[in-house]
């Protein structure tokens, strides 16, 4: 008995196929035209501009025990899915100190098993926390197609997330290496959501933000907060009484690579090694890092 | 609306008559291979991008080297147009409408490429219109795309008119300054500013050089044009019939060794520089060209060397001889893309990051063949629908008549 003709069966296995397939990318087409639907980097996460106010931080090399409790921080309090890495802080171990052009040696990523010197001050190895400095003049600005990057005048860099249409020219761009690109739909437990920051698409670029729902509400970074060494400052630049500016009045300081002229508004310190443990606790070892052979 | 079908059906029976059963098996092949990098495009739309071999230090592939690529070779209808408008080479006729069908083609092409690449693809389709940012390279180019198509359609339309015998004498001015026009503007706008997206990144040593939409420019000419060549000798071989003599044929082989020479000659400063400077990055650029990327860095040199020393030959001018130098010359080319996009981004951009790598994986060059096949089908195609050269289609319609 024949129950299908062959048009019976081409005709249905059209119309199934389309019911599997048309909804998902429907909803996907529609999503990305509008754009706003899921991860809105609208006026709800990022508070408005605080007026007169510069920020920027400074971070004091010899104080940088190399812990990476910042890097699990900043991870969680941004929501950065597991896919993305690394975070957007990269700590690098380095052989001798830093030299004042931003240059340093002996390559050498940490994470070959945990690293963790809480106890005893390592004198023969410096650590370097990298991340988006927020230049002034920064070429992801610049190139972005869009205007999804954007500079903000209290001296942020931040990225409307349903603008970005991934095209990853500004990490290309990027000379601080400070991009990471959605490459998989970001899957983060519920109880571990940070609300007032939003959960990006599969498909666009993000980075540090400097804590913008924070900082803007009155608060320091997350970084900041964590540091048992208290190796990071963050302030406002504008104000000549403020704990950055005296810093950077007091001691010998550099950026990252000066001579591309970003400007960052990461300041780095070079001040002699030195212990003034907070506190501590015992921290997961980080995955492998995606593009890169450790 | 049916006459309209049925008008279609039969200018489609018509022009299609004679073809040979090898053209729709190959043509059947190339819609296999483009059904399956759609299929691959698909997944890594709804998986994630994470599927191709990319990573956020080395986040450019060969997406971008195929948007480079595609971008040059459509530089081959502006050689050949000037070479009909504007230096009068009347022999060159029967390959001006081809010329412009692969330069339309290949310039589509170089945007789908982009548009594999984004992370939300629809979005990017607002570009220049509703989201545009002047300060960006991207913008500029992305706009002159589209504006070239632009210029591209109108020729091919007026030539169309024109070997259909339809054109007035207008029409025929349009489609001559049409061709002289777009000269300057795919140099100095399309090709010079795609080499000026890698040149403007000062972070990357490799990239950031003057020398970068000079050599894009040069490098189209030679690309361009030897692709042109190269489906004129396969055209002629394919369909049985003398398309240019062997006169024009000798002509071809020596602008293309001029093309070739001077892609040599900025292909050896540009190094040369690179490797005598000794910058830090410029060593660790030298290292990966020379080590890991070896391979592609020598088809390139090699390639570009062998075409030329082929191309010095008056028997080298010959179509045989014309068939290995362009396909070397192609090959050189398309070796220079690859290995500028990749190597100019796995130079790490801290000396801690470790060995960066970059391998491409199925799914990208799935994706990537997909679009080279849709590509070729669509040429095919409309190089049998359109009409191509006035006389065949003269002595058609004469035959018609009779």
């Amino acid at each position: 008995m024949k129950i299908l003709d062959r048009r019976k069966f081409i005709k249905l296995a059209a119309v199934a196929g389309a019911g599997v397939f048309i909804p998902r990318a429907v909803g996907g087409a529609l999503e990305q035209l509008t754009g706003t639907l899921k991860s809105p980097g609208g006026n709800k996460y990022v508070p408005p501009p605080i007026p007169d106010v510069k920020f920027g931080m400074v971070i004091d090399l010899g104080l940088c025990i190399g812990c990476r409790r910042c890097m699990y921080a900043c991870k969680r309090e941004n929501n950065v899915p597991d896919t993305i890495s690394p975070p957007y802080i990269m700590i690098f171990e380095t052989e001798s100190p830093v030299g004042v052009t931003g240059h340093f040696l002996s390559p050498e990523i940490p994470g070959k098993g945990t690293t963790m010197f809480y106890q005893k001050l390592r004198k023969d190895k410096w650590y370097m926390p990298v991340q988006c400095n927020h230049c002034d003049k920064a070429p992801c600005v610049e190139v972005c197609p869009t205007k999804a990057s954007y500079t903000d005048p209290d001296g942020f860099v931040l990225i409307d997330y349903s603008k970005c249409i991934g095209c990853r020219y500004c990490m290309t761009a990027c000379p601080y290496n400070a991009r990471r690109f959605n490459w998989w739909e970001p899957e983060i437990p519920p109880d571990r959501i940070n609300p007032l920051v939003p959960i990006r698409k599969h498909g666009v670029v993000e980075k540090c933000t400097f804590c913008v729902h924070r900082t803007r509400r009155g608060m320091t970074t997350r970084c900041v907060e964590v540091c048992p060494n208290r190796a990071r400052t963050f302030g406002d630049f504008n104000n000549p009484k403020s704990e950055v500016s005296r810093l950077i009045r007091a001691e010998r300081n550099f950026r990252l690579k000066e001579e591309l002229n970003t400007k960052p508004r990461i300041w780095y310190l070079t001040r002699p090694k030195k212990k003034r443990m907070v506190w501590y606790r015992p921290l997961p070892p980080p995955t492998g890092i995606r593009g890169v052979r450790l | 609306m049916k006459k309209i079908g049925r008008a279609f059906y039969a200018y489609m029976s018509e022009t299609m008559k004679g073809t040979s059963k090898a053209f729709y098996v190959f043509i059947a092949v190339l819609g296999v291979v483009f059904l399956w990098g759609s299929y691959n495009w698909f997944l890594m739309l709804t998986r994630g991008h994470g599927l191709s071999g990319l990573s956020d230090a080395v986040p450019w592939g060969i997406f971008i080297s195929g948007l480079a690529l595609f971008i040059g070779l459509s530089a081959g209808a502006t050689i050949v147009g000037l070479l009909i408008h504007g230096f009068g080479r009347e022999d060159y006729a029967p390959m001006g409408t081809r010329a412009i069908l692969l330069a339309l083609l290949c310039i589509f092409g170089a945007t789908q490429f982009v548009l594999v690449d984004l992370g939300v693809p629809l979005r990017g389709l607002k570009v220049p219109w509703i989201l545009h940012n002047p300060t960006s390279i991207f913008l500029l180019s992305s706009s002159s795309y589209y504006v070239f198509m632009v210029i591209l359609s109108g020729e091919l339309y007026y030539t169309i008119k024109t070997t259909l015998g339809k054109a007035s004498h207008r029409d025929e001015k349009i489609a001559k300054w049409l061709g002289i026009l777009a000269v300057p503007y795919a140099l100095w706008v399309v090709h010079a500013f795609t080499g000026s997206i890698f040149g403007v990144v000062k972070a990357r040593e490799m990239w950031n050089t003057p020398i970068l939409p000079v050599h894009f420019v040069i490098s189209a000419l030679a690309s361009g044009f030897a692709l042109v060549i190269l489906v004129a000798i396969l055209t002629s071989k394919i369909q049985k019939k003398e398309l240019l003599s062997a006169e024009t044929y000798d002509h071809m082989g020596k602008l293309l060794a001029f093309f070739v020479l001077v892609t040599i000659f900025l292909d050896f400063f540009d190094h040369f520089i690179i490797k005598y400077s000794a910058k830090k990055e410029a060593v660790e650029v030298w290292e990966i060209l020379t080590s890991r990327y070896a391979p592609v860095f020598a088809l390139n040199i090699s390639g570009l060397i062998a075409a030329f020393i082929i191309l010095l030959f008056k028997k080298g001018r010959t179509t045989k001889g014309l068939l290995v130098a362009t396909i070397l010359t192609l090959l050189a080319v398309l070796a220079y893309r690859i290995y500028l996009i990749s190597v100019g981004q796995l130079v790490p951009l801290y000396p801690g990051m470790g060995e960066l790598y970059y391998h491409p994986t199925f799914t990208e060059i799935s994706v990537a063949l997909g679009l080279i096949a849709l590509l070729t089908f669509l040429y095919l195609v409309l190089s049998k629908i359109l009409p191509m050269e006035e006389k065949y289609h003269r002595k058609q319609i004469i035959d018609k008549r009779r």
